[in-house]
């Protein structure tokens, strides 16, 4: 079944080289082995980004290019080859552990479960929070509330927040059919910001004063409270490479693990680091 | 105001084309081509190439895509069984559920929707553009409208996700993303289609059956509503064919508007997914066979607009016989 969609993927394949050669220019001679293709997950968008400027400003003559295409896009890309790492906010599903990818987690993500400011709910239990996302919980007051119908905000399939929320919360029980299902962080967390009835989920580091961050069986989420795994709805942040990283992969690797990006670049976006724990 | 008379049938008069390909040819009678040098003959047969060229890569890519199309989405009828794919109200694509019913009843959904909202707003400008504007006011308003359709559709997405969704969520103590909202976007979306070709349709109709109307004391509502809009009501049904075509092809708003839920609505304000917002979200990562159904809904959405082309043609031949 997989190869009906290789001549798409080859296709897509062409064009991203081609977009390559284009933004390399004149230097394309020795391009391969001076160009990094970074691809995925859109929730680690600003952690790679951010890490690939400063790489480039150590490594002058590299070029790093990096893309938010969602957690399973770039799993697949860099099995496909169409990526050197493949950058994933979710862990590999069983028909992907076969793939040959080598994982190096990179930082820990919490979910944060947002409502509107104007919300006087404060927090919600686990249970509360599957029983709201599965449909059984659809007014307000039952948990605590105003009387009003929840707006239940999901995410599309492509998202790797999406498949976390589901295994950490709903442990793979079906999301309500009904919920309004919005193909990106930002869309989730404007609607939210401005609709009093809302509930949404988005990655910690994208909470803004815009949204409340519920505490969930009353903890609230924080780096220090993902750390050290009381807040219940966190996840592990994946660089994937097809074998151990090598080469250039390797040092960008090394580089998004080292101190500077680690304390300063991760801690920004909201993330928490992981350097220590992973080698 | 020949010129005019002409375009509201442009779309689909076989007659006035054959005609029009038709003069070229005899022009080129070998009679004519005696008197030009042997050079001009070579550069016209050349640049005649040329276009037909041209012709053929249109042609070419509407085979080529449809082949692709169906090509990579037969395998699941084949596997789902065709009536199974169309009536099925499950699309579940993770766990192997392939019904596309509920994609569809929406997609047809937002269609009448924006047809409600847009065709009368739509009529109201053609008639004052064609029947009461002043030239000048016309000259102002034609292009504005004529801009509508220039906007880029992820515009209108926008705008209705930010400006026009938070007052129907206050209104309607909702998301505000549903059929309401996405009704009224791709109403604004459709409007220039519609009103440039029912204006065309109505301006074009003989200058005599207007003069006859006001002549037998006939008020300029009665002129309008009993005369002019019967009267050009093939051209305005072709205008609102193509505002269909429009509205169930259209993607990108109605993704950032729809809410994008599996299920078919029952208010106005809760969210649904349309047939476009399916193959749009879930293309990026969909593999195996949950790719190839969207493929498979790319085939009835082909056919779909298909059939919208050919009633339009249809319409065209019963308008160009009565005329």
């Amino acid at each position: 079944m997989r190869d009906r969609g290789s001549v798409f993927r080859r296709l897509l394949a062409a064009l991203a080289a081609l977009a390559v050669l284009a933004t390399a220019g004149c230097s394309r001679g020795d391009a391969s082995a001076t160009r990094l293709a970074v691809t995925g997950s859109t929730t680690i968008l600003p952690i790679a980004e951010v890490s690939a400027e400063m790489f480039q400003k150590a490594h002058p003559g590299t070029r790093v290019l990096v893309s938010g295409v969602g957690s399973s896009a770039g799993i697949e890309s860099v099995s496909q080859g169409s990526a050197d790492i493949g950058t994933s906010s979710r862990d590999l599903k069983p028909a992907e552990a076969g793939l040959g990818l080598v994982d190096t987690p990179i930082a820990y993500d919490a979910i944060a479960v947002i409502v509107n400011p104007g919300n006087p709910v404060r927090g919600l239990t686990t249970e509360q929070i599957r029983d709201i996302f599965e449909g059984r919980i659809t007014n307000w007051k039952q948990v605590g509330g105003l009387d009003m119908p929840m707006g239940l905000v999901n995410r599309d399939e492509a998202s790797g927040t999406r498949e976390a929320f589901s295994n950490l919360v709903l442990k793979g029980k079906p999301f309500d059919p009904q919920a309004a299902v919005l193909p990106g962080t930002g869309q989730v967390r404007s609607v939210v910001a401005g609709t009093r009835s809302a509930i949404g989920y988005i990655s910690y580091g994208f909470v803004t004063s815009e949204v409340r961050a519920l505490a969930v069986d009353g903890v609230e989420p924080s780096p220090a409270t993902t750390a050290d795994g009381k807040y219940p709805i966190g996840r592990v942040l994946h660089f994937l490479t097809k074998g151990a990283p090598t080469g250039l992969a390797k040092e960008y690797i090394d580089f998004v693990l080292s101190p500077a990006i680690q304390t300063k670049v991760i801690a920004d976006a909201g993330f928490i680091g992981i350097a220590g724990k992973a080698r | 105001m020949s010129a005019e008379r002409k375009t509201p049938q442009a779309a689909g008069d076989t007659q006035d084309r054959a005609a029009a390909a038709s003069e070229p040819d005899a022009a080129r009678d070998p009679g004519d081509l005696r008197l030009i040098s042997r050079a001009t003959y070579l550069k016209e047969k050349a640049l005649q190439n040329l276009f037909l060229a041209c012709a053929f890569v249109a042609v070419a890519g509407v085979l080529l895509i449809f082949l692709f199309v169906g090509l990579r989405g037969w395998p699941i009828f084949a596997k789902v069984g065709l009536w199974r794919f169309l009536t099925g109200t499950r699309w579940l694509p993770s766990q192997g559920f392939f019904g596309v019913a509920t994609m569809i009843a929406n997609s047809f959904l937002v269609m009448l929707g924006a047809l409600v909202f847009g065709t009368p707003l739509a009529l109201g400008t053609a008639v004052f553009l064609s029947e009461v504007a002043s030239p000048r006011v016309r000259a102002v308003v034609r292009p504005a409208v004529e801009l509508l359709a220039g906007i880029p559709s992820v515009i209108y997405g926008f705008f209705g996700l930010i400006v026009l969704r938070p007052f129907i969520a206050a209104w309607s103590n909702s998301l505000g993303l549903g059929l309401l909202t996405v009704s009224l976007v791709l109403a604004v979306m459709i409007v220039p289609t519609i009103a440039a070709i029912s204006e065309d349709a109505m301006r074009s109709l003989s200058p005599g059956i207007r003069e006859a109307s006001y002549a037998m004391g006939a008020t300029t509502w009665q002129t309008i509503w009993r005369v002019l809009l019967p009267a050009a009501k093939i051209g305005i049904i072709d205008a609102v064919i193509l505002g269909m075509g429009r509205a169930i092809g259209e993607t990108m708003a109605v993704v950032m508007v729809a809410g994008n839920a599996p299920v078919v609505p029952h208010s106005l304000f809760q969210p649904l997914l349309t047939v476009t917002a399916a193959i749009v979200m879930d293309m990026s990562y969909a593999s195996g066979d949950h790719r190839t159904a969207l493929f498979g809904l790319a085939i009835i959405l082909f056919v779909i607009s298909m059939s919208f082309v050919a009633a339009l043609r249809l319409l065209s031949r019963i308008g160009g016989g009565e005329e």
